[in-house]
């Protein structure tokens, strides 16, 4: 039975951000009296995540992930709940906590800028007390993972952003985590990169059971990995089950797409026309009218093709993180 | 459910040996990555002299005018404290409290406090790799400067040895003292001003305007208790004044009793800082 | 003339700007205040061991003083900023912007740029110096008024003439490193007599980083040292020195402009 990696219990953050109006007036009361908003970055939330388990967590910028995985992997104290990683404590900072996690956030540095990858490579060697015979075998298995070969020689502002971003993950892999926190982790890279890096961590999870937290605001990115998914929006969990579910919960509607010999025919008494492409067009209706409007279709019109499906993955998340926060 | 391979149990290290490795590390990649800048470095150890050469210009006329000396100390001693003066003044040179400032702007702190390692070594670590690289470029310049103001220079063995030690002795100390200044831009983007202050009375008291005994008396008792010329003028006067045995060996004690208290300001003031950082989310 | 306005909005648009960081007026002020008393520290202990200077009593270098702090604030508020911002437009590739405007580069890369509150030091300068005048024997005629003016005169423009040159180096020598440091730290000559420096100094202060025309001449006005002699050289020194750095930050346009394809 494998256990727990990831335990939250109604965690909680909360910010206190000073507000202020503009103008002269203002500003001097400000001097003397600070005015504060209280922002609710993260509102209760529970969930567990057991060994070797890959989850996404979904959510617009501002919607509390990379605050939740910040506590997660301790530089910030909750203000409120609990969560323990790996039986410890986040927010105490024990060594033995931070040398089994790794946290790695897209566009941010964590090697030494002006020097090649493999000089970082030998300092987290030292930092983590990682023994030379495990490092070497295990540095290199990584470096080819990734392919990223010679260019660990290279200064670390020589190459790409993507090159980076797998420099990046190689320093952040060297010391074997058992968890790893991956915030937007793919953020800022071209297509083939960021499937590049998607295999690898499945490739990862597979190869050493490790536990993996992956926060995104790309679909692809979650979609290739996890078959879990959380989907976080205003500091509040909105879903957290299968991906495949997620449509279905979400979904009110389905789209159907049809071709009619009348090319010109005016649909919109059916259904939401959203595209017209040549002959093709493609209606959205609410779930529950799909088979009437489907029998009419085909019964008033000349349809030569038709299909229906679930509308994509990335409409339905648009229109919940659209939504606004509850007042 | 996937098969977990392997929960590894995690093999380690020895803890001292870590740590050696730590800073050597450290050390090599400081001096690897501070190469790059080297001419850059060079023409600010160049125009470091500005300062000193001055002083020593107005203290040897003054020296001239008076027939000879000031207080005692001739002009020849004047070029030597103003020479060994450029040595120490670099010495000095900490990663400052305005560098902690940079540090929690620009997320870096975020990365140094995933490290199970208190990021105190790696500044400690850090400098002293390049340190040694700017003793090294320091030595041409001293050369120089000694053939255009021939100072009076000869040292006993123990006041070399002494100076060797305590010129580390002055880094670690400032080093603390910064660190723990540092610690204040966690509660404020203001600190600019406050740094200033330290500056200016590190300034007075430390033996960087003057040497200490041409200051007034009462300049002189004070600046007996504080910290700052055990980092500035006991290093410079163990090797260019005459100091006895005894008291070579008393100012390195002095000097380790700063490092101790300053660490341990440190250590109190970063668990506080901590703290309010991850609270608020710097 | 054209360039007059432009400097004169340039100027506006720079200390309206500047007056938003209210900040930033209290943290000069407090600079300002530390160098001060810093440098008043260094003359009392200087004067604690010795009658005079090189013949320079202290009511007299507190004039040096007074012009240094004076000159150093003029410096910072209106000359550096635009010389290091030209060193790092020509380092990051913008100077473009600045060519393509129909003004005179010259002028706009020489205006555009203002840090009001340096000013604090231009004021605090002159009140060191009306402070040693007061303290002064011989009393100040209204030529050694104008003498003193019109040096002043003259030593800006001689510095701004270095600082260009030293900019337009950077088209050539990309990296300018801690290039205002380094001015910094020889300006700090200037504190003290030049009578006092070996001649190799003396000569480099004086042509080289031409900080004697900028602080010592217009002391030497106040204090009734100065002889027409030296005020002609430094006219006709600011004229030769003007004409070199505009002949010589033309000659490095057209090499940049060249340059860059």
């Amino acid at each position: 039975m494998a256990e727990h990696a990831v335990v939250v219990d109604r965690l909680e953050k909360v910010f206190q951000v000073p507000e202020r109006d503009p103008g002269l007036v203002a500003a001097t009361k400000g001097l003397f009296r600070r005015k504060t908003r209280e922002v609710r970055a993260v509102d209760a939330i529970s969930f567990t995540v057991d060994q070797g388990e890959v989850v996404g967590f979904l959510g617009p910028n501002g919607a509390g992930k990379t605050t939740t995985l910040k506590m997660l992997s301790g530089l910030l104290h909750p203000s409120g709940g609990d969560a323990h990683v790996l039986g410890y404590l986040p927010a105490r900072r024990q060594r033995g906590f931070l040398s089994r996690i790794t946290l790695v956030m897209g566009n941010r540095n964590q090697l030494q800028w002006d020097l090649p990858a493999l000089d970082s490579y030998e300092l987290n060697r030292a930092i983590y007390r990682i023994p030379r015979e495990d490092f070497a075998p295990l540095r290199d298995e990584l470096i080819e993972l990734l392919d990223i070969g010679d260019l660990v020689r290279k200064p670390v502002r020589q190459l790409s952003l993507g090159e980076r971003m797998k420099a990046e993950i190689v320093g952040a892999l060297l010391h074997k985590p058992q968890v790893l926190f991956l915030d937007e982790p793919t953020i800022g890279l071209d297509v083939t990169m960021q499937k590049r890096i998607r295999t690898f961590v499945a490739d990862y999870n597979e190869r050493y059971g490790a536990t993996v937290l992956l926060t995104s605001h790309y679909m692809a990115d979650v979609e290739a990995l996890c078959k879990r998914v959380v989907v976080i929006h205003h500091g509040t969990i909105l879903y957290d089950g299968a991906l495949t579910g997620l449509a279905e919960t979400f979904a009110a509607y389905k789209t159907i797409g049809v071709a009619l010999e009348n090319g010109h025919a005016d649909l919109s008494r059916y259904g939401e026309v959203i595209h017209r492409d040549g002959d093709w067009i493609t209606l959205r209706v609410p779930k529950a009218e799909t088979s009437s409007v489907t029998a009419r279709l085909l019964a008033d019109e000349s349809v030569l093709d038709l299909n229906v499906e679930d509308p994509p993955i990335e409409d339905v998340i648009e229109l919940v993180f659209a939504q606004e926060r509850p007042e | 459910m996937t098969t977990v391979p392997q929960t590894v149990e995690r093999r380690e290290a020895g803890r001292v040996r870590s740590m050696v490795d730590i800073y050597l590390t450290t050390a090599r990649m400081a001096i690897a990555s501070e190469f790059q800048y080297r001419t850059g470095h060079y023409f600010f150890l160049l125009g470091m002299i500005a300062e000193p050469v001055i002083y020593l210009v107005v203290w040897t006329t003054i020296a001239d005018q008076q027939g000879g000396s000031v207080n005692g100390l001739s002009a020849g001693y004047f070029a030597a404290y103003y020479i060994v003066w450029t040595l120490v003044r670099n010495m000095n040179i900490v990663f400052g409290a305005p560098y902690w400032e940079y540090r929690i702007r620009e997320g870096e702190l975020n990365r140094d406090l995933l490290r199970p390692m208190l990021p105190l070594h790696w500044d400690i670590a850090w400098f002293a790799g390049w340190k040694v690289v700017m003793i090294v470029l320091w030595l041409p310049i001293a050369f120089g400067l000694s053939l255009v103001f021939d100072p009076t220079l000869s040292p006993r063995p123990a006041e070399i040895v002494t100076f060797a030690i305590a010129i580390w002795g002055a880094y670690l100390i400032r080093t603390m003292l910064q660190e723990s200044l540092g610690m204040l831009c966690f509660w404020t983007t203001r600190g600019a001003a406050i740094f200033d202050l330290y500056m200016t009375v590190e300034l007075l008291l430390s033996g960087r305007l003057v040497p200490l005994p041409l200051m007034p008396d009462w300049v002189q008792e004070i600046s007996r208790f504080l910290p700052f010329q055990w980092a500035f003028y006991f290093p410079i006067e163990s090797l260019v004044g005459d100091l006895s045995n005894q008291e070579l060996v008393q100012g390195l004690f002095v000097q380790l009793f700063w490092i101790l208290v300053g660490l341990a300001i440190f250590r109190v003031a970063w668990r506080s800082a901590i703290k309010r950082y991850s609270a608020v989310g710097g | 003339m054209n360039s007059i306005r432009v400097s004169w909005l340039f100027l506006k648009l720079g200390v309206l700007n500047e007056l938003q960081y209210r900040v930033n007026f209290f943290v000069s002020l407090l600079q300002a205040a530390i160098a001060l008393v810093t440098g008043l520290v260094v003359l009392a202990l200087v004067y604690s061991h010795t009658e005079e200077l090189n013949g320079w009593s202290k009511s007299e270098l507190l004039c040096v003083l007074g012009v240094q702090i004076l000159m150093g604030g003029a410096i910072r508020t209106y000359i550096q900023p635009n010389m290091t911002r030209l060193i790092e437009d020509v380092r990051d590739g913008k100077l473009d912007f600045a060519l393509t405007k129909p003004q005179d580069a010259q002028v706009l890369v020489s205006v555009r740029e203002v840090r009001i509150w340096s000013a604090v030091d231009i004021v605090s300068g002159f009140i060191v110096v009306l402070v040693g005048l007061s303290r002064v024997t011989t009393s100040l005629g209204p030529e050694d008024a104008a003498a003193f003016a019109v040096a002043l005169v003259f030593g800006a423009v001689l510095i701004y003439c270095f600082w260009l040159v030293i900019a337009t180096v950077a088209f050539w020598v990309v990296n300018m490193w801690h290039a205002v440091e380094l001015f910094d730290g020889i300006f700090q000559t200037g504190r003290w007599p030049i009578g006092i420096y070996p001649t190799w100094l003396r000569v480099s202060v004086t042509f080289l980083v031409p900080i004697a025309f900028a602080v010592t001449v217009p002391a030497e006005a106040l204090t009734s040292r100065l002889d027409w002699e030296t005020l002609a050289l430094a006219a006709g020194f600011t004229v030769v020195a003007f004409a070199f750095a505009r002949w010589f930050w033309r000659f490095g346009l057209t090499r940049y402009s060249g340059a860059s394809a």
